[in-house]
């Protein structure tokens, strides 16, 4: 079996940035890069099914230039057998890259590698645009279920049984044919640390660099309804209410304000 | 946390994946609940098997399944781990540096498929005895005897001041051979439910309280003569155990001082008197500077230290400068980051007191300061001081 798994490295700002105005983007300097937290689980997952299951080959594949490698490496060095990393001039001259986009790539390398199974993670924390995994499952005509955070794979009846969190607290339980793409919730799993000698292994391990011709894709693959037109930090009001007292008087205060906003009678 | 040259930006990938992996592990498993385990006196156990598992004991030795990583890295990693807790660091040494390391150096192969596989893991641990209650810097004083009778050997003595003793299942005993012409000094590995075993707890610490320490007391405890280590006779096994132990600690200082610095770092940013925040005031940033400035010294000190030791060109006396100074300064840096947090420093809701607290053991143990100071004196002089 062979399990495909895509990974995203993500910046994250510090606490103190500066945006000037009619800026698009956060400064370098402000970023840090890391891997995506969901697709940490997603990762985990595939390489804890490849422990479970003989003969079954895990590989990372991700859209970024050359710095994300050593993200993508931790990956690798976490039990990953071995990534691909797709990148190109066209790319890096593009703002971002919508949905579409990265669902025609990412089918031109599912093309390449014919896997049985896709795990994306459920979102990015950076554009959070959550549809990558369920795009990418319609551009190849895959089985798919989206935000799984449980999964119990039958490998010889090709089948995954799902557990999918929904709103409100309700999750559907259910059972989806392989081929398939399912975008993983974090909670799924604890992802583990990677051990010196992973780490280590992974130095050797391979990550093939694709440019775009290489999976027969043109700049064109860019092109985008999509623009971003600026970036600002929301203002944000928060008013907090600290009750004070003993937990009779606080319980007192508490029922009194639900009353006067009118959530309960009283 | 501080890096003020820049040196972190030249490490290998292999090498900042290693730190990396490291400082999330202290993140999320040491600094969370270490704090309680200090005020307890309690050694957080679950990560025995955790840091096995993930290869941090002796993972700068070959063979074996080892991971065999770079000086540096290893270095890198003790000072990511005593950045959590220096209890946490000293399991790491102990284990490694002065269980592993010697079994690896100076045992027979069926030691070493005995022991290295299970302490790699923290499937079992061990522990060093050398100190004992009345030879502490002067440790070829040693009285713990060991006697041939047949086949075997009957050890008697008593150490103290053993890292892990009571937690241990093997304990790598130095005790002279009084079978053997001039009594030399040879390593035993004894394991510690043996008859005539005992490991008593040390409980009255002020310092180092998130670590476990204890004796080793030996009463006629008979072990087979493959229990002692073949390769090695005299004074230069357990210091040479020592020398890789001290590298160790000498990058673990410098750790335990860039967690105190940023926490009185961001203090000092966050903490408001006289309607700003105190790091505005001149006599808060000096202190940040002499603290940045030293730990920059020490930095340097312990990167140098890994290029002379990947080299195999490594000194004792270099070490014994590099831990002699790297810890002072940590003790410095504590302090003074104690200090810049005011009374809320006093408490174990902030690192500093507690690393300040730990260091004083540091100062202390595997070799004293003032021991450091005349091991160089002798170096530099050619006249020693101790003899």
């Amino acid at each position: 079996m062979k399990i495909l798994v895509t990974v995203k490295e993500v910046a994250e700002a510090a606490d103190d940035f500066e945006l000037p105005d009619g800026a698009l983007d956060i400064d370098e300097r402000y970023l840090e890069y890391d891997l995506n937290e969901w697709d940490e689980y997603g990762v985990e997952e595939g390489v804890q099914i490849a422990e479970e299951n003989e003969d079954t080959e895990v590989v990372s594949v991700t859209i970024g230039p050359e710095r994300s490698e050593e993200t993508i490496r931790m990956a690798l060095a976490k039990g990953v057998d071995r990534a691909i990393r797709i990148w190109d001039d066209a790319l890096e001259d593009v703002a971002f890259l919508d949905v579409e986009a990265r669902a025609r790539i990412l089918a031109a390398v599912v093309a390449e590698e014919d896997p049985d199974l896709v795990l994306t993670g459920v979102q990015a924390n950076d554009d959070g645009f959550g549809a990558t995994g369920i795009a990418l499952a319609d551009r190849i005509d895959f089985e798919w279920a989206a935000v799984v955070n449980h999964l119990d794979l039958d490998v010889e009846g090709g089948l995954a049984h799902v557990h999918r969190e929904l709103e409100g607290g309700v999750e559907e339980l259910t059972d989806v044919e392989l081929p398939a793409v399912l975008s993983i919730q974090t909670g799924i799993n604890e992802p583990r640390y990677a051990s010196l000698r992973g780490i280590r292994q992974a130095q050797s391990k391979e990550i093939v660099p694709y440019e775009l011709a290489d999976l027969d894709l043109d700049a064109d693959v860019t092109d985008s309804p999509l623009s971003l037109t600026s970036m600002y930090e929301p203002e944000t009001e928060s008013s907090a209410t600290v009750f004070e007292g003993s937990p009779e008087e606080e319980a007192d205060q508490l029922g009194e304000l639900l009353g006067e906003m009118g959530v309960v009678e009283g | 946390m501080l890096d003020y040259l820049g040196l972190e930006s030249d490490l290998a990938t292999e090498e900042r994946m290693i730190r990396d992996t490291a400082r999330e592990f202290v993140d999320q498993q040491v600094k969370p609940d270490i704090a309680d385990h200090f005020v307890e006196g309690t050694f957080p156990t679950d990560l025995v098997g955790e840091m096995g598992e993930l290869g941090f004991y002796a993972p700068n030795l070959s063979g074996h399944d080892l991971p065999d990583v770079g000086e540096r890295a290893y270095g890198l990693l003790m000072q990511e781990l005593e950045a959590g807790d220096s209890g946490v660091r000293s399991m790491a040494s102990v284990q490694g540096a002065l269980v592993m390391y010697p079994i690896h150096a100076y045992g027979s192969d069926e030691q070493k498929d005995r022991w290295l596989p299970t302490l790699a893991s923290g499937e079992e641990v061990g522990c060093f005895g050398l100190t004992e209650p009345e030879h502490g810097s002067d440790p070829s004083s040693m009285e713990t005897r060991a006697e041939r009778d047949g086949d075997e050997y009957v050890l008697q003595g008593s150490k103290t001041w053993i890292t892990n003793s009571p937690i241990a299942d093997v304990a790598l005993v130095w005790a002279r051979d009084t079978s053997a012409e001039d009594s030399p000094v040879r390593g035993f590995l004894v394991e510690t439910d043996r008859d005539g075993v005992s490991t008593d707890k040390i409980d009255e610490k002020l310092s180092m309280r998130a670590s476990i320490t204890g004796s080793i007391g030996l009463s006629n405890v008979r072990v087979p003569e493959d229990n002692v280590l073949p390769g090695v006779t005299g004074m230069k096994g357990p210091l040479s155990c020592l020398t890789q132990a001290r590298y160790g600690i000498a990058w673990g200082a410098v750790g335990a001082a860039r967690d105190c610095f940023e926490v009185a770092r961001e203090y000092a940013s966050d903490r408001e008197q006289f309607g700003s925040p105190i790091a505005r005031f001149q006599l808060q940033q000096e202190k940040l500077a002499e603290m940045a400035t030293q730990i920059t010294l020490g930095q340097l000190l312990a990167y140098r230290l890994a290029e002379l030791k990947e080299r195999d060109e490594l000194t004792p006396q270099q070490v014994s400068m590099a831990k002699r100074n790297n810890v002072e300064m940590a003790r410095e840096v504590s302090r003074t980051a104690r200090e810049m947090l005011g009374g809320n420093g006093i408490t174990t809701d902030y690192s500093p007191m507690r690393h300040l607290a730990n260091i004083e053991t540091v100062y202390t143990y595997e070799g004293t300061h003032d021991i450091h100071g005349l091991i160089l004196g002798h170096d530099l002089t050619g006249i020693p001081a101790f003899e």
